[in-house]
This record gives structure tokens, sequence and C-alpha cells, in this order.
């Protein structure tokens, strides 16, 4: 990467660095391409084995990443295979990968080079088709639906925005399986259980209504190994219908978790142990909890953190007082049982 | 200038030249650090799932820590860094959560106001430093060592909160790397995730993951990798030896602290930057800044 080294600023903020040189304003999008100048498009073909194939397009007024396909089918390839139908950011249905990150063709403004593929994580039926059925499988696992036991009062029923907060931005997802393809834990395959986040969203639009049942919600909870969430946000980044996918579904999914299914959060109530008791974590102390003996079955890594001091066995042994120890054992020991 | 100094858990334990290197390298910037004694953990991602008020006080105590003493706080952990933005937040936005919250601290003669200025020993760099001061202050430029830049997650995600930027466009550590002299290389993990999350239950997953990163770091040509994040640091370095088995070869790839490679470009050596103290020996490193004392390279 080469970076233009510009004299230092007042009034410069880091977290915004790149913004400009990245061409990431709206200024730069909308002067990166003039009427007649040719796109250069990259396209994943699947005949075979997956190949690439290279078209120009003229580039038109306003136009999507949905055009140039559109363009493209109409013109060099009537056999590429890609999916759309509302092209307004509704359906869900037009998602792919373009220069590596996931869109909406519908929604994308097109851009001089582009690289086309199909969204990750699923199978690819052929170019730009992707195979929903393992997605929709999980869906239908998790019973994302309302069930009542008790009587409730006819309606209009009393339910307040509060109560509802976080299942009504669950409620906007348009199931186009971006954030399924950019999570890094689904993109491990089945090395654990988690169900993903596109599946989490449909769950939490009925498990974070406060109507639902909860032996209902603690059933479909078991299924999703939610806490193999490792937290990155990377589902939140490409979210085209704007879903804080983690601290709005996951979190507060976590938090159900961790209520009707205490046994899933073991690590979770360990930390918050070790942390009243002793103000920080202690490492070790977590990791034998958590793990319990199996954290001293890799001896060789034990001693190796130990010579590097990386570990202390006698601070993880005899609890030493921090200074922080009698706040954090006043502040979360007022909080269980809560 | 002067902050409250928030080094968080991992720093004054299993990375603790984190800490150390943080202290060395202020001292050389002019910064001066009020270390927060009594601040607590910042409750990592685990305790806002089962205790939320729980998480959101200790936060906002360390928030109020830093008012107490009328300066604005600086982290060096990335989770660290949100959790105390989110709690921020959350104390700003609701009021009535705000005064509780607040009752909870009066019990020790604390109060936050919800002013107390969050910044990532990164920004710091960039906004308080600036890049010609530390330009200046350069004293031993990192001519040709190509460096990754791992980001880790939390401190440019989530996405468009806390004047965030799509992620995958921010270059500050890039800058930040060419300024000390450095050339950052361009990989496909620098804005990806280390894992280490969800380590503390299964450590495949960041195995899994960190692999990934630095095969695609190593292929670039890095000859190390930098990250301000003591947990992406504890995952990238910690479980090295690990991700070797798992990728089934020998990677050697010596992962910096931030301030330690500040720390080299400002005169201070790998011995006094602790970095043997990682898990991957950074002989290479060594042997660099040897050859840089003796000036072989320019």
């Amino acid at each position: 990467m080469t970076l233009a080294s510009a004299p230092a600023q007042a009034g410069i903020d880091a977290r915004r660095l790149g913004q400009i040189e990245m061409g990431d304003t709206l200024a730069a999008r909308n002067s990166r391409l003039a009427v007649g100048d040719n796109i250069v498009v990259r396209i994943r073909r699947s005949e075979g084995s997956a190949t690439y194939q290279d078209f120009q397009v003229p580039y038109q007024k306003w136009m999507r990443v949905l055009d140039v396909l559109n363009w493209i089918a109409e013109n060099k390839a009537a056999d590429l295979a890609y999916r759309w139908f509302c092209g307004s950011k509704m359906c869900g249905t037009c998602a792919v990968r373009m220069n590596g990150r996931e869109v909406l063709a519908c929604w994308e403004a097109a851009e001089p080079k582009m690289t086309i593929e199909p969204l990750r994580n699923l199978p690819v039926i052929r170019d730009l088709i992707v195979d929903r059925t393992a997605y929709e499988n999980k869906v239908a696992q998790l019973e994302p639906w309302l069930e009542r036991r008790e009587p409730y009062p006819p309606f209009p029923e009393p339910l307040n925005h509060k109560q509802m907060k976080d299942a009504s931005k669950a409620l906007d997802c348009i199931s186009c399986m971006c954030c399924y393809s950019a999570c890094p834990v689904i993109g491990l395959g089945n090395l654990t259980d988690f169900a993903g986040p596109a599946p989490l969203v449909q769950l939490g639009q009925t498990a974070l209504d406060p109507r639902n049942d909860p032996d209902k919600v603690k059933r479909s909870l078991q299924l999703t190994g939610i806490f193999n969430c490792v937290s990155c946000y990377k589902c939140e980044e490409v979210c085209p219908a704007g879903i804080p996918i983690v601290s709005r579904i996951i979190e507060p999914l976590k938090a159900k978790a961790a209520q009707l299914v205490p046994g899933m959060a073991k690590h979770s109530f360990a930390l918050r142990d070790i942390v009243a008791a002793r103000g920080r974590v202690d490492p070790g102390a977590l990791v034998l909890r958590v793990q319990g003996l199996r954290a001293l079955a890799n001896m060789s890594r034990l001693i190796r953190l130990l010579v590097r001091g990386k570990i202390n066995p006698l601070k993880t042994l005899f609890k030493i007082k921090t200074a922080a120890t009698e706040a954090a054992g006043r502040i979360l020991r007022a909080g269980v049982g809560k | 200038m002067k902050f409250a100094y928030y080094p968080g858990c991992s720093a004054r334990s299993t990375c603790a030249e984190l800490n150390e290197a943080t202290h060395l390298v202020a001292a050389k910037l002019g910064l001066e650090l009020i270390q927060l004694e009594s601040a607590t953990c910042t409750g990592a991602r685990e305790l806002r799932a089962i205790d939320p008020v729980g998480f959101y006080t200790l936060n906002v105590r360390i928030l109020a820590l830093a008012e107490s003493h009328g300066l604005p706080l600086m982290t060096i952990c990335n989770t660290c860094t949100l959790n105390v933005l989110d709690a921020h937040a959350a104390f700003v936005s609701d009021r009535e959560f705000a005064v509780s919250i607040n009752a909870r601290l009066a019990e020790e003669g604390l109060h936050y106001s919800g002013r107390t200025r969050i910044s990532h020993f990164l920004w710091v760099l960039h906004e308080n430093i600036g890049e010609q001061r530390l330009r200046e202050l350069v004293v031993n430029p990192l001519t040709d060592l190509t460096v990754a830049a791992f980001y880790g997650c939390h401190i440019t995600r989530p996405p468009l909160q806390y004047g965030f930027i799509d992620s995958r466009n921010n270059i500050a550590l890039e800058k930040l790397a060419e300024v000390l002299g450095c050339q950052p290389i361009d990989y496909s993990g620098r804005n990806e995730c280390c894992g280490f999350h969800t380590a503390a239950h299964d450590e495949r997953v960041a195995i899994k993951l960190t692999g990934q990163h630095i095969l695609s770091a190593k292929a670039g040509g890095a000859q190390a990798m930098v990250t301000p994040c003591p947990l992406c640091h504890t995952v990238l370095d910690g479980f090295q030896r690990e991700i070797e088995k798992d990728v089934g070869q020998k990677l050697d790839m010596p992962i910096l602290h931030l301030p330690q490679l500040v720390g080299l470009a400002l005169g201070l050596s790998p011995d006094e930057l602790n970095i043997d103290r990682h898990m991957v020996p950074a002989g290479a490193l060594k042997a660099y800044a040897a050859g840089a004392a003796k000036g072989s390279r320019r």
C-alpha cells in the first residue's frame, strides 16, 4: 500500500485517516467515472473450475453494479447467471462481492475497476448465484416464530417501543446474506456450531420479542452456538439494511442465553467472578476455570508461558488484592441476583 | 501533555511489556501519564451479556476516575477502548440511567459528567503528537523494515459509530509506520479478527483465523507485524506455535506492540522494550536494530 505522506495538520482525526486517500467521500464517488468511460469488469464464472472473465462496459450515468451485470448479460454474455428481483434494496437477492466487499448489486454504484464474485460461505450454483439452502434450513431449525402458552390481552395488546427496540431492528433484515458471507467464524465451516449472523437476526425478530415463550426461546438459543461469535462487527459493516447486528441482536441474544441457559455462558460468569474477586482479570485463573484440567494438558505451552513471564502462578493461586479489588467487588456483587 | 492512563488487564499481566513500553515511549514523546491504579477491568466482551448494569458501571467509573483528575483518558487496548466508548454513549443517551450510575459512584465520592475524552494511544500519536513532531523525534528511522499493520476490530468498528469510517479504509497504522520509516505492506489480514474473544473457551477459532492472517502477512513480505491491541498480540504471538502446527509450516513472525515499534524508532533498544518477553523470538528484529545502531543501513 502506498500512502501519501501529508504534513501534520491541526484537527486531525485518527479514526478517519484514509477516508480521503481511499476515495471514501461523496465527492470522490461522484467524480470517479464519467459517461462514456470504460468500466473494467472481471466476473467469476463457474464453467468447469472457477474462472474469471473480463468485460469492458461503457459507463452510463448513475450506473449501479446491477446495471453493469444487466449490460453484460444483454450484450456480451447471455449465459451469465445472477439473481435480482426488485432492484430497490427490498428483496435481498442480488448480493455479490465487489472488490472483496459484500454489496447489494442494486444499491452499489459502479466503480472503474470491479471484480465481481459470488458470496462466500455458501455453495455456488452457477456464476454469481449461491445456494441458500443451508441458511434456510438453519433458520427453520431455530423456529423463528412466537409461541404463547399463557392467555394474553386482546388487541390492541400493550407493547411499547422500548420493549421492542432490539427486535424491531432485526425486522429490517432482507436476508441478503451479506453478513453470512462476511462472517469469519462461518468462514471456518463446521469448526464450531455457530449459526451465523443472518440466522441469528432472523431468530432475534421473535426471540427478542418480550411476548415469546421463554421455554421456546431457550430451545432455539441452545441451537445457535452464539458464544462462538468473535464480536468482530464484520457483519455490521456489510449490512445494507444498517442493522447493528452485534450490538443490538447478538449481544441481547447472548444476554438471553446467559439468563435462560446459563451453561452456555460459563466463561462469562467465570470472568465476572474473577473480576469481582480481584478487580482485574487474571488470565491464568480465567483459563483454569473455563477449561479446567484441559488447560494443564499442554505442558510445553505452560512452560513456555512461564519462562516468558506471561503467566504468574503465584498471582493465580494467591488472590493478590489490587487497588481495583474493592470497587469491582462492590459493583459486581451488588449486581448478582438482579 | 497529560493523560489519565488506563492500561487494562492484559498489559498488566500477559503483556506486561506493553505497559512498560508505553511508559518509556510516553516519556520520549513528552506525554505525562497518570496511571489509574484503582481502575477495574472493563469487562472484556463477557460482562456486558450477563450483567449490563455492572458492565456500564465499571466503565463509567473509569471515565469518572479520569474526570477526577481533569484529564482525557488514554487506552492501549482495543476492546477496553470500545467498552468505555459504549459506556460513555449509553451514559449520555439515557439521563435516568446516568443518574443511577452516578448514585452508585457517589458511594466512593466519584461523579461522571459525560465529558471525558477517550483516546487510544494510536489516536494520541496522530492527534496530539502529530506526524511532524513524530518525524522530528525519530532518531532511528526503521528504514526498509517491512511491517504488516494488524488493526484488530474494536478501534475501527462498529462501523459509522463513534466517528469510525469504513474500517477497511482506515490507514492510521500504516501512516504511522511510514512516519517511523517502515514500509507498510498490503495484505488480506489488516482489518480482520484475531478471534481472541472466543479463545478462553475454544482456542481453535483464534488459531484458524489468525493463521490465515500471518500467512498473508508473510506472503506480502512482512518482517514483523504490529498491533495496537494486547488481545490481538496474545493470539498472534502467544498462540503462534499452535498456529504453526495448524498451518503445517514454520512462521517465525515477530509481533510488536504499537509502542514497541514507536520506541525502536525513537531510539529505545529492543532490550529496553522487552521484545524478548514475547513468545516468538525476535532475533531478526534485534539483528535489524543492531544493524541500525551501527548505521549499516543508511
